[in-house]
């Protein structure tokens, strides 16, 4: 065990915070925004549905799938930044059922 | 016995000899294995595992005839269930990883230091797992029932074996290598025939890109009949039922704790992102396909079968009348189906498509295994989280604190047995429609699970009284407001039933938030606790300062 500089865990906290107020912003406006905005969309079609539908049945899905794999692509990179990279097979912190 | 019901009860008992086979294999030998199957399974497969777990009847049998019947407003499900993940994902997952308890109860326990904090989230985990449970079991009855042409009743009897048997023996760790082998068939199952109609339809394989125009044809179909199109938003249910049942499903899904405790069989934070990621793109091919799956449906409906005389229907249409879940009278008495004298009921779509657009026997065997291993892993999962919080939370923490190990796999191996017989009892007269039960579970977790797990992760000043006062309330309101709207006829800003959560959620977190400032703050040790959620698993905080673990890099 050492001593980390608080200041450098929270600037690490803070980097995931940030992105997870972002990912989750855009998460917003693809399922409520585009509910909210449902009849204005349906006057446009994309790839033969009327828009709205699209949004509903397969955009804001996609887009909610690239979210979580850019949240665990820059969430590593963020570790890699701070040198926190975790090895598997390491025994967990918490509290074993066991002992 | 016909060649149909032999090569769908082979494929269905080849599916299940798998599965059980693999249950047998790794049959659990330690406790800690049998909850969370030694947390070594890779996110990949662990994601996989997640998807066949969270694949439920609802969603496999249910949901593309919802989206049929509902037409837009339908997709409030499709988004409901998907965009939850990222809640789980972000907010939850790799923090309880970290928290390191074995089930989500017990967390709550242990984060609240309150014993009754504890037994409540393990009576609300039981209650939803348990409504839950029900719809899966009423799902693998029907199934059933139609294979071997006997009551669901009967069905649901051999649907309750089959589960008990390989929950008690096999645990987790036979469920989750089990759950991976049940993804790969559920799936084949359910994108099969969507790319044959595909192909039948449009001539294009992909019917992800094909059936914008199915839709855009449904209607201009609608409207030569002069009835509301397919597509159009808030016809059936008003813009804030649709956005209260979005919320309450994305809040019950982050709260779930049969979909929690899978995150805990992974070995870091990071795989647990991993988990998360993967597991979406597993069920989002599902839910992708789902509508296209109703919109071929409705159009054979339409163009094949609506229309044709009422004297010379097709072969498979007697055989689902007589199931009481279709129903086709000529009621203008022209000689003519017509489309309007078509009344499907939303759980037949899926297991009669297949049949109506003729896709062959090979096809709808596939669809009933994959509907029995939707069904039955669900409730797999489902019983799991019920036994652990009575074996764990309720019978080893307040019960007998000393029992041994043997005595604790004991408790819980009959609590599965218990339950599974309990929910199949209920299932053989169901409260309700299945999706119907399984939005009223997701209801009761965005109640109760969703801000006692938000707040406990995010706000080191939650203390006891608030989390308790919380998930009283938000369980109270949820349950009054189901009720109320659905026998009562109350509702407020159109929000029926299944949208019931968005109050529950709403008053359980003014209420904890609330009570918890105007009592004591937690003690300094269990808020430390809270801020070392925020470091990595390898960071830990203690008295104001940071430290690194060095012996695990």
């Amino acid at each position: 065990m050492r001593k980390i500089d608080k200041k450098v865990a929270d600037a690490y906290f803070h980097a995931r915070v940030r992105l997870i107020g972002v990912l989750l912003v855009i998460w917003f406006i693809v399922s409520f925004g585009m509910v909210m905005l449902a009849e204005t969309l349906a006057q446009y079609t994309f790839n033969g549905f009327p828009l709205h539908y699209f949004m509903g049945a397969q955009g804001s899905i996609i887009v909610f799938i690239l979210l979580l794999f850019v949240n665990a692509y820059i969430s590593d990179r963020i570790d890699e930044k701070y040198d926190l990279v975790e090895r598997k097979g390491k025994v967990t912190k918490g509290k074993s059922f066991q002992s | 016995m016909d060649s149909q019901f032999l090569v769908s009860l082979l494929l269905i008992v080849a599916s299940f000899g798998l599965y059980i086979g693999i249950a047998v294999y790794n049959r659990a030998r330690q406790t800690s294995e049998f909850f969370v199957a030694g947390r070594g399974v890779p996110a990949i497969y662990n994601g996989m595992a997640i998807g066949a777990d969270w694949m439920s009847a609802a969603s496999f049998i249910g949901l593309a005839g919802t989206v049929m019947v509902l037409g837009y407003d339908g997709l409030a499900y499709i988004m409901g269930w998907t965009g939850g993940y990222l809640l789980l994902t972000f907010l939850l997952a790799p923090q309880l990883r970290k928290y390191g308890r074995y089930t989500v109860p017990e967390f709550i326990g242990d984060r609240f230091q309150s014993k009754t904090a504890l037994v409540i989230a393990a009576i609300a985990t039981i209650l939803i797992s348990f409504t839950y449970s029900i719809g899966q079991l009423a799902g693998s009855g029907v199934v059933i029932g139609r294979l071997f042409e006997v009551d669901a009743k009967i069905g649901v009897m051999i649907g309750v074996v089959i589960i008990a048997i390989y929950a008690t023996f096999g645990g987790m760790k036979g469920i989750t290598w089990t759950q991976v082998a049940q993804y790969v068939i559920l799936i084949l199952a359910y994108l099969i025939p969507v790319i044959f109609m595909s192909l039948q339809i449009t001539n294009n394989p992909i019917p992800w890109l094909s059936y914008g125009n199915v839709v855009s044809e449904l209607g201009a179909l609608d409207r030569e009949l002069g009835i509301s199109e397919y597509f159009a938003p808030f016809d059936t249910a008003s813009k804030w039922q649709f956005m209260a049942l979005m919320f309450s499903l994305m809040a019950g899904t982050a709260g779930l704790p049969h979909v929690i405790v899978r995150f805990y069989t992974v070995s870091t934070m990071k795989a647990a992102r991993w988990s998360g990621a993967w597991a979406l793109l597993f069920i989002g091919l599902l839910y992708l396909s789902a509508p296209a799956y109703a919109a071929f449906s409705r159009f054979i409906l339409m163009k094949q079968v609506a229309g044709s005389p009422i004297d010379a229907l097709p072969a498979w249409t007697e055989k689902w009348v007589n199931t009481g879940l279709l129903k086709m009278a000529d009621t203008s008495g022209d000689g003519i189906l017509q489309w309007k004298e078509i009344a499907i009921s939303n759980d037949i779509v899926v297991m009669a498509t297949p049949e109506i657009a003729n896709l062959g026997i090979f096809v709808i065997g596939l669809v009933a295994a994959g509907a029995m291993a939707a069904a039955l892993s669900t409730a797999g999962g489902l019983l799991i989280a019920i036994s652990s919080s009575f074996s764990h939370d309720i019978y080893y923490r307040i019960i007998n604190p000393s029992a041994t190990e043997k005595k604790r796999m004991a408790v819980a191996r009959w609590s599965i047995l218990i339950a599974t017989v309990v929910a199949g009892v209920v299932a053989l007269n169901p409260p309700g429609v299945i999706t119907q039960i399984v939005a009223w579970a997701f209801a009761l977790a965005s109640g109760t699970f969703f801000p006692a797990l938000i707040l406990g992760v995010w706000w080191k000043r939650a203390n006891a009284p608030g989390v308790i006062a919380g998930m009283i309330v938000g369980l109270l309101v949820t349950l009054t407001y189901i009720f109320l709207a659905k026998f009562g006829g109350f509702t407020i800003l159109g929000i029926i039933d299944t949208g019931a959560g968005v109050f529950g959620a709403g008053s359980a977190f003014l209420t904890n938030v609330l009570v918890s400032l105007s009592t004591k703050p937690p003690s300094q040790k269990l808020q430390d606790e809270v801020m070392d959620l925020r470091y990595p698993e390898q960071l830990s905080y203690k008295d104001g300062e940071v430290w690194k673990d060095d012996k695990v890099i």
